[in-house]
């Protein structure tokens, strides 16, 4: 039998929990291929899902990580297109098929693996997803909402509390539900992740405790998010989001499944979640006004209110599902599927709370972990995993059910005074950074079922650090919770996430300890990674002292670190005590029965503006009371006045005032901007136009027509080796590493500086991108005994900060400020169409696909309100500009005089090593630039095997030339998947040959107004792209929203079409050309060996 | 066990009159509810009927049924506190018999030769102990019915261990707490409208009353019941009809009929209504 299905099956725990690594390492290519012959028949024909999935994932590291580390792996491979839209559509075991017919036709390489690793790894995740998604639905009291598909079905009915109209004011009374958020104490490693639970219920704890919070400076702590449901006397759904700002009257079934028409995504799950619509009767072709009369009576309606306290989005203390277990509550109250209609819930009732929280997050499309609906409960409590017996819907499935359980420490054990004693010591914040943490649950789910040894470990570590807190706590011996908080943020989170930190987080924990000293005890880490929501515990008479300098620490490293992470908000402190009542509500009666003064502040300025006869009966009492409660809350009466001021007061033309002074001193060019804008809107280009003619002929390019050198270095032909050596001696060469771009996908569309970002450790700390490529240059120049000049090309928006970080780390290195900037452009629904409808497209799960239809309608909608075409000028000025395309940034060399700045003080220098801020592998390899010398090219482009990751373009033969092709330009998606060989956009320019296309002599370079003609003329020649790109605009309290905006690009790659430059190409090594252009590949790249290869290549 | 006793309550004061309204029996006669209820009773072998009522509304209720009257014994419900205290009166009634109740507003058509109460009274004669007649439901009706939840009596198909009875639960806690094993997905065994009950339900239901302003419900005290001793559940086959929801009396009529001496006449009629709505 397999070994590897031996630990999948063994009896013992040892078996079961033996890493992968102690068999793979030692394999060779041959009994790796036959293991995986036998996974795959196994995860095809075992009937367990968990050890289906674990299957899976071995697979996935076998051919991601294993197969390729072997050195007798054939490189060279194809990947099918078949197999690749399979798994855009998600038919993942169509894929693996695909891929696998291919392995067997080919002979295995680290090509297909490459296909192989990514589609066993989706596979997995969806396998867990599903059975997550089952769990839900089958969990009992949920099961009854799938069911019914007809109004005449619906089995709930508004409490006829609720329906009976107070007689002296007119108003129906008014369920008020206040809910606390829950912080996570000892964080158990992720052990919260639904499929951890599920398959290791014994190791999934965590101590949960509920807490009122505000913002300091804002008044007393108080229970952060709020709902309100009362009966209305119109049929329809009313929302509204005070926080938010949002509100909307429903009239259709069909809108209620509408998530991303509005803010109001929440709310609407709740509603659903709740079983007043519930989600059967989806698509049912009933009237919500027939929903509504039968479960609120004839021309009711109902209205649902939320409310956030000021707590920003992003603070790690899961505020959105306790909102949302806060909308359920109130809505299950008011149908009767809670037995009160005011005070706490009991234990049954908040289990089925957060069980339809859970649901919604489903039916909204995202999803937390289970112990984020810790808000429900009161107080502290430890959460569990609990082992699924025969009557759970989970027995047979899995080993642990959906559900934990929740025990909640009475005061017997854990004592009034040791509460106090922490509310005394913790100091809250958020760090104001926008944080993505879906790969890291990722990541920790996939190493939780590799067991990988060291990882294993800290797991359990991390559970005994839980019992030790738990002991500490009840001694009331709160230092010790910090010491053991720290000690399990640098112990076992970093261990199993090392990505779960970053510079921001360790800069400020480097400056409290030396502020504090002994008086600090200890840094406490918030949900899925640092940098958000965090704690930091303190000797109580150092709290407030601590908290004071706790914000200007946080904020000063903020504007340090803005331009390098993504920063969602300003840091702030909160206030914060325990909540002892989970969540629980009021009925508000008579007078009282008004909603939360800022709701009135939202919806009060329209309901002016009608005339009294159009409103209801009830709106109009409603206003009544209104006017009567603000002539005597004084309070109420200047809310409303200042909300109605501020409406008037706009800052839209200053943000208009400063992009144009923006656009002015960064090159933009209007009449170009002009034609361009002309040219989208007549549809002379587009992305339909990016594309090459169909009858194009687009072949793959031999090995033979390149220069091979995928070898070893020492096995590389000598001569290179002395020809580079002899040109970097003599100081023939310098780099030039492109940095103008925004890294949108690193940073989706956040518009921080990727060159800039501290994105892993090196050397004992966080470096950023360049400093990496600097340390190369460095090591470069220490071999070959010369100074060798390091240039980075800048734009508009890395410029200042790339300068700012220059000066602070005393760098050396020579900035090429950008000369050109674009404006983008509302895009064209034609090009939104050609995007979404006729290039492939990532299809999500099945409610992730909804919310992504129907936000697309919103964006058509925005786009066609908008204006086509249009100038975009909605956002920051930084967000509306956009860089041009790397074509640029050579060019710029020669017009803003930086190359002949270097020419001046480097008299021999010759040759560029021109690289992407991304290819951290590229370094100035003598051999690769004698080979470079030696044939004689003008520019010499390096390429890499394609791998499945590697979209967008490569090197082709077209119409019979050999030329490096964007993927934006191939005429149909599949031909790419007939290329070999993936642009790095690594180059070796020869200076001479560049200046001769442009057309310049040395000597020209001073001649301002010749060098903007040549490139003006060069310009002309090269192909304009349109691309759309996702930008981010933030608005209220960390909340984003994304808008694909158009701009248009010239890329460099398009040199080697054209004429009058000669071009070749160089197949170099993996480690050395790939990219990284997604914080999620972090992780594969420090295991994979790429960041040891990296850091083997600097001099720090 | 022998059951000799009948409890009506018939005291709502919104339905006081549906005892009152007539159809045909299934023997071609004229009768009132209230006296079809009766002689369901008293096919069941039952000698004495108590009828709860309103005060005042003795003399009218016996005159609909004056062959029977020698049998009967009004008790009038004189404080409006709801359906569970109705039924505590007529504790002085049973004494310490168990006994058959039925409610004023409903009526039982059975399909077979047997009455529902005959059946209902002979299976808890059989087990000794209360009995309450239950009948699948859809989830969708849960708001109208008094629900059981429960596990299979040994050895017999259509006897359910009551555990828990709940009044008009909401299909989320009936899914958590009522789930019967054989019962269809989205069914859950609701009241039948007649139960023979032991006088512990009365001794619970006057517990309960004796704490002021309650208005104690019969599922209340069955759930208590349940936790003291034994109280099994009798799916019943038959049909009952509520004569007090929109056509339920017509609804009823109509069931007697087809079940009754002029099925074929009925049929006729119904069919040639049906032609001629077609026709015209």
């Amino acid at each position: 039998m397999s070994e590897l299905i031996d630990i999948l099956l063994g009896d013992s725990a040892d078996t079961r929990n033996r890493p992968l690594e102690d068999f793979c390492d030692t394999a060779d290519v041959g009994s790796l291929l036959a293991e995986c012959a036998e996974l795959d028949r196994f995860r095809r024909e075992h009937a367990n899902l968990y050890e289906r999935v674990r299957a899976l994932f071995f697979l996935h590291a076998i051919h991601r990580f294993h197969l390729p580390s072997k050195e007798s792996f054939e490189t060279a491979g194809s990947i099918p297109f078949q197999g690749h839209e399979s798994l855009l559509e998600r038919r993942y075991g169509e894929a693996i098929d695909a891929f696998l017919l291919t392995q067997d036709r080919q002979g295995p390489n680290a090509v297909i693996s490459s296909a192989l690793a990514e589609a066993y790894h989706r596979l997995a995740f969806q396998t867990l997803a599903n059975q997550v998604r089952r769990s839900v639905r089958s969990v009992r009291g949920n099961q009854w909402m799938f069911r019914v598909g007809h109004s005449a079905d619906h089995p709930l009915r508004i409490q006829p509390r609720l329906l009976k109209k107070d007689l002296s004011t007119g108003l129906f009374p008014i369920i008020a539900e206040t809910t606390a958020v829950r912080m996570d104490l000892t964080h158990s490693a992720w052990s919260d992740i639904f499929f951890l639970g599920m398959d290791y219920p014994a190791g999934a704890r965590v101590l949960n405790i509920s807490i009122d919070l505000c913002v300091h400076g804002t008044g007393e702590p108080r229970p952060p998010v709020e709902a309100y449901v009362r009966v209305i006397d119109e049929p329809i759904l009313r929302l509204c989001s005070v926080d938010l700002e949002t509100s909307a009257e429903i009239q259709s079934i069909g809108e209620v499944f509408d998530f991303a028409k509005d803010y109001l995504g929440l709310l609407k799950a709740a509603v659903i979640a709740s079983g007043i619509i519930p989600p059967g009767i989806e698509s049912s072709r009933q009237t919500l006004e027939e929903l509504l009369a039968r479960i609120a009576g004839p021309d009711r309606g109902i209205e649902v209110v939320s409310k956030v306290n000021n707590i920003p989005k992003g603070s790690r203390l899961a505020v959105s599902t306790n909102l949302l277990g806060c909308l359920v509550s109130a809505c299950m109250r008011a149908t009767g599927q809670v037995g009160s209609l005011e005070g706490p819930l009991d234990e049954n009732e908040r289990r089925i709370v957060a069980s339809r929280a859970i649901l919604g997050e489903w039916i909204g499309g995202s999803g937390g972990g289970w112990q984020d609906s810790g808000g429900v409960w009161p107080g502290i409590k430890l959460i569990e995993g609990v082992e699924a017996n025969k009557d759970d819907p989970e027995y047979g499935v899995s080993k642990g059910r959906l559900l934990p359980r929740h025990h909640i420490f009475p005061t017997e054990e854990i004592p009034p005074g040791s509460r106090r004693k922490l509310e005394e010591s913790l100091v809250l914040v958020h760090g104001g950074m926008a944080q993505d943490v879906g790969p890291i649950l990722e990541m920790v789910t996939e190493k939780y079922l590799l067991r990988s040894a060291s990882e294993w470990k800290a797991r359990q570590d991390a559970i005994r650090l839980l019992d030790q807190m738990i002991a500490a706590l009840k001694q009331g011996n709160i230092e010790q919770v910090g010491r053991l908080t720290q000690q399990n943020f640098d112990g076992p989170l970093k261990a199993i996430i090392p990505w779960a930190t970053n510079e921001y987080t360790e800069a400020i924990i480097e400056q409290v300890d030396e502020e504090f000293g002994n008086d600090f005890w200890g840094f406490w880490m918030l949900g899925g990674m640092a940098g958000g929501g965090m704690g930091f515990l303190f000797a109580p008479w150092k709290r407030l002292e601590a908290q004071k300098r706790l914000g200007e620490i946080l904020q000063a490293n903020k504007t340090r670190l803005e331009s390098a992470l993504p920063f969602a908000m300003d840091p702030v402190t909160y206030e914060f005590s325990i909540n002892e009542n989970g969540t629980s509500a009021t009925l508000r009666n008579g007078s009282d029965a008004l909603l939360p003064t800022s709701y009135y502040q939202t919806t009060l300025p329209k309901l002016l503006r009608q005339e009294n006869h159009k409103l209801t009966p009830t709106r109009q009492s409603e206003l009544d009371q209104v006017r009567k409660a603000s002539l005597s809350n004084i309070e109420l009466a200047q809310a409303l006045i200042d909300k109605s001021q501020s409406a008037k007061n706009t800052s839209s033309n200053v943000t208009q005032r400063s992009l144009d002074q923006a656009l002015g001193s960064n090159g933009f060019d209007p009449a170009q901007h002009e034609q361009i804008r002309a040219d989208i809107k007549a549809g002379r280009i587009g992305l339909a136009q990016n594309r090459l003619p169909p009858n194009t002929l687009i072949q793959d390019v031999p090995l033979e027509e390149l220069i091979n050198a995928t070898e070893a270095t020492e096995q590389l032909p000598k001569e290179w080796e002395q020809a580079g050596q002899e040109a970097l001696t003599s100081g023939k060469v310098a780099v030039v590493t492109l940095a103008g771009g925004a890294g949108s996908r690193w940073t989706r569309g956040a518009g921080v500086v990727k060159a800039l970002h501290p994105f892993a450790q090196f050397g004992g700390r966080h470096r950023n991108f360049l400093e990496v490529h600097l340390a190369k240059t460095l090591r470069s120049s220490n071999l070959s005994g010369t100074d060798i000049p390091h240039v980075a090309t800048t734009s508009y928006l890395t410029q200042k900060p790339i300068e700012t970080w220059l000066q602070e780390s005393e760098s050396t290195l020579h900035l090429s400020p950008g000369r050109y900037v674009g404006l983008r452009t509302v895009p064209t629904i034609r090009d939104l169409r050609f995007h979404w409808e006729e290039t492939p497209q990532q299809i999500l799960d099945e409610q992730a696909q909804k919310m992504q239809e129907s936000l697309r309608g919103a964006l058509l909608d925005w786009a066609r309100n908008t204006g086509e075409g249009t100038d975009y000028r909605d956002n920051l000025p930084l967000q509306c500009m956009h860089p041009v395309g790397h074509w640029y940034e050579i060019p710029n060399l020669l017009r803003n005089g930086v190359l002949a700045r270097l020419l001046d003080e480097h008299p021999d220098l010759e040759y560029l090593l021109v690289h992407n801020i991304d290819t951290l592998g590229t370094d100035l390899s003598p051999s690769l630039l004698g080979a470079h010398i030696l044939s004689g090219n003008d520019l010499t482009f390096e390429v890499i095997r394609r791998n499945l990751e590697d979209r967008g373009g490569g090197l082709a033969k077209i119409n019979g030339q050999n030329r490096i092709i964007e993927g934006l330009a191939m005429p149909h998606e599949e031909c790419e998947f007939d290329l070999s060989w993936y642009n790095t956009l690594t180059n070796w320019v020869s200076i001479s040959g560049l200046l001769r296309f442009f057309q310049l002599e040395k000597t020209d370079l001073s001649n301002e107004d010749r060098v903007a003609l040549a490139i003006r003329k060069a310009s002309d020649r090269m192909p304009t792209y349109v691309t759309l790109k996702d930008v981010k605009k933030r608005w209220g309290r960390g909340q984003e929203d994304i808008f694909p905006v158009a701009q248009f690009e010239k890329l460099w790659g398009d040199m080697s079409a054209l004429s009058g430059i000669h071009c070749g190409y160089l197949s170099v090594p993996r480690m050395r050309g790939q990219q990284l252009k997604e914080p999620a590949q972090l992780d594969g790249w420090l295991r994979d060996g790429s960041a040891a290869f990296v850091d083997s290549l600097c001099k720090w | 066990m022998k059951v000799r006793k009948a409890v009506i309550t018939a005291g709502s004061p919104d339905q006081r009159n549906l005892p009152l309204q007539t159809l045909i029996d299934g023997d071609g006669t004229e009768k009132t509810v209230l006296q079809i209820l009766v002689e369901e009773a008293l096919r069941a072998n039952v000698e004495e009927v108590a009828i709860i009522v309103q005060p005042g509304d003795e003399t009218t209720f016996s005159k609909v049924v004056p062959e029977h009257a020698h049998r009967l014994r009004f008790i009038p419900q004189e404080e409006p506190r709801g359906y569970g205290h109705a039924l505590s009166l007529g504790r002085e009634f049973v004494g310490d018999e168990s006994f058959l109740h039925l409610v004023g507003d409903h009526l039982y058509v059975s399909s077979g030769k047997r009455g529902c109460a005959e059946h209902l009274v002979r299976t808890a004669e059989e087990q000794g102990c209360a009995v309450s007649a239950v009948q699948a439901t859809r989830e969708n009706l849960l708001p109208y019915f008094g629900t059981v939840g429960g596990r299979c009596h040994a050895g017999h198909q259509d006897l359910y261990e009551i555990d828990t009875v709940l009044e008009k639960p909401t299909p989320t806690l009936a899914e958590q707490e009522l789930i019967v094993p054989g019962i269809r997905a989205g069914h859950y065994l609701c009241f039948f409208g007649m139960h023979v009950l032991t006088p512990m339900v009365l001794e619970l239901l006057t517990e309960k009353l004796e704490e002021p302003d309650t208005r104690p419900t019969l599922s209340e005290a069955l759930n208590q019941l349940a936790q003291r001793e034994k109280y099994l559940a009798l799916v019943m086959q038959d049909n009952r009809y509520d004569v007090g929801i929109k056509y339920g009396l017509l609804t009823a009529q109509l069931d007697v009929a087809l079940n009754g001496q002029d099925r074929d006449e009925v049929l006729n009629r119904m069919l040639t209504l049906l032609a001629q709505r077609e026709s015209r």
